[in-house]
């Protein structure tokens, strides 16, 4: 019974971690669908955000930009500014790499494609290192107490709302992109059928640089979330995360941004949830055993087309 | 002058290639079936024409201007459209966002256009808002053409629009190319099962092996014993 009764905050925690897979899933996922290839790079750009932030943190108080803590969040107004100056670099970053290499390599195959993001991976790990250390550089020192909701007896820390209802809230400004937007739906149809696409007079080029702008985006938000929620970053926080994100993307559906969301909750609350009952340690392995048994069950994934 | 006029025009797939000299001209406001065995170059040539391969040699013109080895979005500017014989349709869109896609290259929507489309294939009308993907071979068709015709192109190229289509449907479609020729666009079709076709066409080709051996009238052709024989399934 005593198991049982922590599932419940379990609960909470792996909404927390999800929240942060789903937004590191869609990046995956939108590349995949549209670029035809798996960014292994992807975790290290969520790295690449959360130093941005770190590094763009005084200067934001030394513009005047109030660092009062928000509410009862640990961060105050700079902290946002510079979460939000940080996504826009790394976008800038995500489009530089495919000017400068992606895009020499369009119609290159696939093994030549993922060496490539390898590489971008290791490239952008080594620069973090090299300027930051590889040691834990912490974007906060109060420690933050959590509350209790009445009733219910689980704990979450105000941060921890912020985290899930940016993710929350992100997710949903991209459905309605995709939805409602001509160049979201430009994007449903190059994932599609990319070669009517172009036929169609659909500027493909574009819908490419807006895929690396949003996968990016999200990536850099979802690396500031997980240094919020550990209160520290290292270089290797996005390595890290890229196994349970694949697990997730590929339990949602490869190519299916929708899927990732799904995915990213769904791994998120079982790794968290394992520890009721196994030791912490084996977090990561839970996402294996997770992509492993979607990928013998049902290799199209929950959300994905059979074909 | 021509509306499409193709000099010469030799292309393949990388090292294979499949056309080897192509002359053919497309009058304005007329209907050219091109018809020829599997492998005679009939699609190579639609591909070669629109930009998705790069022919070796030759020349292509469009109202008296270059489009040879342009790419696809820039040819539809020039007022061509092109429906594949297959994939032609984006199947996780619905059916007013395929016909959206089609006018992808202008600033916003022209209702107006959408509503003639609409007139022009009324089933599609009760279903604006289905997954493209869920629909039948012949109102997949449909949608295909809608999506082209979006941009009111001076000239619609049609790969094989009756493969895999019910007879009724086929009947239907046929109809609806005549439409849209009467309302002024020209149309160069391929088939395979041409006599259909060449019924409603003002010109009709015949390739083989990567040229053009025969071109006449559509009645003359479908008259003529010989390609009747070789190519129209006999009698």
């Amino acid at each position: 019974m005593e198991v049982l009764a922590r599932i419940p905050q379990l609960l909470v925690y792996g909404l927390v971690s999800g929240s942060i897979l789903s937004l590191g899933g869609i990046g995956v996922s939108l590349t995949y669908s549209i670029l035809g290839f798996s960014n292994f790079a992807h975790g290290d750009v969520m790295a690449l955000g959360a130093y941005l932030a770190l590094a763009l943190l005084p200067l934001m108080s030394a513009a005047g930009i109030s660092n009062h803590p928000l509410g009862s969040l640990s961060f105050g107004l700079d902290f946002v500014a510079a979460l939000v100056l940080a996504t826009m670099g790394t976008c800038a970053v995500g489009l530089v790499l495919d000017r400068v290499l992606f895009r020499r390599l369009r119609g290159a195959g696939r093994i030549t494609l993922m060496i490539a993001t390898v590489g971008v991976a290791l490239g952008l790990r080594n620069v973090l290192q090299f300027f930051w250390g590889p040691q834990p550089r912490y974007y906060s020192a109060k420690i933050q107490l959590a509350a209790v909701i009445p009733g219910l007896g689980i704990r979450i820390k105000p941060d921890q709302v912020f985290i899930v209802s940016t993710a929350v809230g992100l997710a949903v400004l991209l459905h309605l992109f995709l939805r409602y937007t001509k160049i979201g739906k430009a994007m449903r149809a190059t994932a599609d059928n990319a070669s009517l696409a172009r036929i169609s007079g659909i500027n493909t080029e574009r819908v490419i640089a807006w895929t690396w702008i949003i996968g990016s985006a999200l990536a850099a938000v979802a690396g500031v979330l997980i240094g919020i929620e550990n209160k520290f970053v290292t270089p290797e926080l996005g390595w890290q995360m890229l196994l349970p994100i694949f697990a997730a993307v590929i339990l949602g559906g490869f190519g299916n941004p929708y899927g990732a969301v799904v995915g990213g909750m769904a791994v998120g609350v079982s790794e968290e949830v394992s520890t009721a009952f196994i030791s912490a340690a084996y977090k990561p392995a839970v996402a294996f055993v997770i992509l492993i048994l979607m990928l013998l069950a049902r290799p199209t994934g929950l959300l994905g087309r059979r074909s | 002058m021509s509306l499409l006029s193709v000099r010469g025009v030799e292309s393949g797939y990388g090292d294979m290639q499949v056309l080897y000299g192509i002359d053919l001209d497309v009058e304005a406001g007329q209907i050219i079936t091109i018809i020829g065995p599997n492998g005679a170059g009939k699609s190579t040539l639609m591909k070669t024409v629109f930009g998705l391969l790069k022919p070796t040699k030759g020349r292509i013109e469009f109202e008296g201007r270059e489009i040879t080895g342009l790419s696809a979005d820039r040819i539809v500017r020039r007022g061509l459209a092109y429906v594949p014989q297959v994939e032609n349709i984006f199947p996780s869109l619905t059916v007013c966002e395929n016909l959206e896609m089609g006018v992808f290259i202008g600033d916003r929507v022209p209702l107006g256009r959408l509503d003639q489309i609409y007139e022009l294939f009324p089933s599609l009308v009760t279903r604006k808002r289905m997954r493209v993907g869920k629909m039948s071979g012949g109102e997949r068709q449909m949608v295909a053409m809608g999506r082209a015709l979006m941009l009111d192109p001076r000239l619609l190229m049609l790969d094989e629009p009756s493969a895999a289509l019910a007879p009724n449907f086929t009947a239907t479609i046929f109809e609806r190319i005549v439409a849209i020729n009467k309302a002024g666009t020209a149309i160069l079709i391929v088939e395979q099962n041409a006599k259909e076709s060449l019924r409603i066409s003002h010109r009709g080709c015949v390739f083989a092996a990567g040229l053009k051996c025969f071109e006449d009238s559509g009645p003359a052709i479908l008259a003529n014993k010989d390609i009747g024989r070789l190519y129209l399934g006999g009698e």
